[in-house]
């Protein structure tokens, strides 16, 4: 002891380009951006590939070749996948690669990355068993522990996942919730019986995936020998240390010259030197710990800003309005049996749409900035709005299916 | 004129209040006439006072589409009375507010699919009208003249050493 349980998201979201009133009734492609610009999927998808996801899994593999005790999970949207499969599939295979080795996990999670938890909780099965069949036809493995959306979790989720057969959950391990207590434990979700909660430590995925390369941390630089030491201390207090961070973190947040790969490389060595410390998956870590103790979590908690709340998505009138309207259309949509448009209705559940029209700039206005491709959050609704009124237009066209193509449709889950 | 056009073939239930006075008046007059939607805006000339934050409070939405415009105050005045606001990039002002809408001055299109958003989403008048407001804080004479005394001190400090 400690275990440490590596866990990394991979996500992009499909981004709506410029779509303008104009566009409305007449352009149904909401996502083909070709400019020069971030609102460019695939340019992103090819940028970030190359920086982070075809370097990143390389060193995994070395890694996982070299150390036969090293283990780490995944957890993909299915939008991700989908995007590997239509512009790279060279990056998928090197993620099935990394999976073949037997020691790495993939968790389940909402296929479109979205809020639907939220609101609609049929939706949200619905969108879990796309994501663990398309798990299960590209890896062969069917996910067994579930982090929702951006770690968003409250009681609520809880009781759904153990419904649904799911024996972990992940979770922030956020402070107004733990108090004095550890999130290096195991813990029993409130009025659960079986699926156990892991907490993210906070502090020390932080201290990678946001302060590594900031030449203003008291603790610059980081070194993989420092690092395990901090892992090592919790020797004696802790059973698990959840290390939960975005992939991007190597290459994309922190570039290369942050010497962030060279972290990486070095890290497993370090950890592994102390005889105490090993690696474990969520599952694993489901099956060898036992809880030390029940947490309730009321209000929705997520890994985002300092409020580790839902805020970054669901604060401003605009992102109540966006995604109020946008499930409205849920059982309209449904009924169509149009593939592609129940599809680009689902793409437009994407988080990270909410997110660009966040307003919450003040004490997160850098990290916003950063990841919003649009100029303003304005730009973002605006687009959004518009593309979401042709959606509703196609609806309103859709000839009425047959009575056959419902059940069938029915049956299917589409 | 040609924006208003563009904003009326979506929401016919629109007018549009051009206010003010200047060497163009006239033109813009019978630009709206030509357009055929002269019934659609009003030109009350220069308004002052209380007819003035009137017409800011009762409007959806205050537009300023100038060419070029050193600072432009009207757009402060219009978000200290609630009113959301779009502006040309080219104007002065659009260096300080974050929570306006912003085109380029040549963008008609641009500028008419902003309006029209503006008309469609309440939700979004009021999440410019709740940010913008708390903005114009940041822009009174006290916060200026504070800097503009910093600044004098900092010259004259080297003086007085």
């Amino acid at each position: 002891m400690p275990s440490v349980c590596f866990y990394f998201q991979v996500h992009q979201p499909e981004r709506i380009k410029r779509y303008r009133i104009f566009d409305i009734d007449n352009d149904h492609n909401y996502w083909n951006d070709s400019s020069p610009t971030n609102l460019n999927n695939r340019r992103i998808l090819e940028k970030v590939a190359n920086k982070c996801y075809l370097p990143a899994t390389q060193t995994l593999l070395y890694l996982l070749q070299e150390h036969p005790e090293f283990k780490i999970s995944f957890s993909f949207s299915g939008i991700i996948l989908d995007q590997f499969e239509s512009y790279m599939p060279e990056v998928l295979r090197a993620f099935q690669e990394l999976v073949k080795t037997g020691r790495v996990e993939i968790l389940s999670e909402t296929y479109y990355h979205s809020l639907a938890f939220l609101h609609s909780i049929k939706e949200f099965r619905r969108q879990v068993r796309l994501h663990d069949e398309k798990i299960e036809s590209l890896f062969g493995i069917r996910p067994r522990v579930l982090r929702n959306t951006e770690l968003i979790y409250n009681d609520a989720l809880a009781k759904e996942a153990e419904v649904l057969g799911y024996k972990g959950i992940l979770a922030e391990g956020a402070d107004h919730i733990l108090k004095w207590r550890s999130p290096n434990f195991l813990y029993r979700p409130q009025g659960r019986k079986k699926i156990k909660l892991l907490l993210k430590n906070y502090r020390l995925s932080d201290d990678m995936a946001f302060r590594f390369g900031s030449r203003d941390w008291s603790e610059y630089p980081l070194t993989a020998p420092k690092f395990a030491e901090w892992i090592s201390a919790i020797n004696g207090n802790g059973e698990v240390v959840n290390l939960f961070l975005d992939f991007e973190t190597f290459g994309e947040h922190q570039w290369e010259d942050t010497g962030i790969f060279h972290f990486l490389r070095e890290l497993p060595r370090e950890i592994l030197k102390h005889p105490d410390n090993n690696f474990v998956t969520p599952s694993e870590a489901v099956d060898r710990y036992d809880v030390r103790g029940e947490l309730s979590f009321p209000h929705a908690v997520s890994w985002a800003d300092t409020e580790r709340d839902v805020s970054a998505w669901l604060s401003n009138p605009m992102q109540h309005d966006a995604i109020n309207k946008l499930y409205g259309l849920e059982e309209r949509v449904l009924k169509t049996g149009d593939k592609t448009l129940i599809h680009d209705w689902r793409k437009l559940q994407t988080s990270d749409h909410f997110y660009y029209m966040c307003t919450k700039w003040f004490a997160d206005g850098d990290v916003h900035k950063y990841f919003n491709p649009y100029e303003t959050p304005y730009d973002a609704f605006i687009s959004f709005m518009n593309v979401l009124n042709d959606v509703q237009l196609r609806v309103e066209q859709s000839p009425r299916p047959n009575l056959f193509k419902q059940l069938l449709s029915a049956l299917s889950g589409a | 004129m040609h924006v208003a056009k563009r904003v009326l073939d979506f929401v016919p239930n629109t007018y549009f209040i051009v206010a003010g006075s200047g060497d163009m008046e006239r033109q813009v007059i019978e630009q709206a006439a030509h357009l055929g939607i002269a019934d659609r805006v009003l030109f009350p000339g220069f308004v002052r006072d209380k007819e003035l934050s009137t017409l800011y409070r009762n409007a959806d939405l205050f537009v300023l589409p100038s060419v070029s415009e050193p600072f432009g105050i009207a757009p402060l005045e219009a978000l200290a009375n609630k009113t959301p606001v779009l502006i040309s990039k080219q104007s002065g002002v659009t260096e300080i507010l974050s929570h306006v809408l912003k085109t380029d001055f040549w963008d008609v299109d641009e500028m008419a699919n902003k309006v029209v958003a503006v008309l469609r989403h309440e939700s979004l008048r009021k999440t410019l009208q709740e940010n913008g407001k708390h903005e114009t804080y940041r822009c009174g004479w006290t916060h200026a003249a504070a800097k503009c005394i910093e600044l004098y001190r900092k010259l004259l400090r080297p003086a007085f050493d």
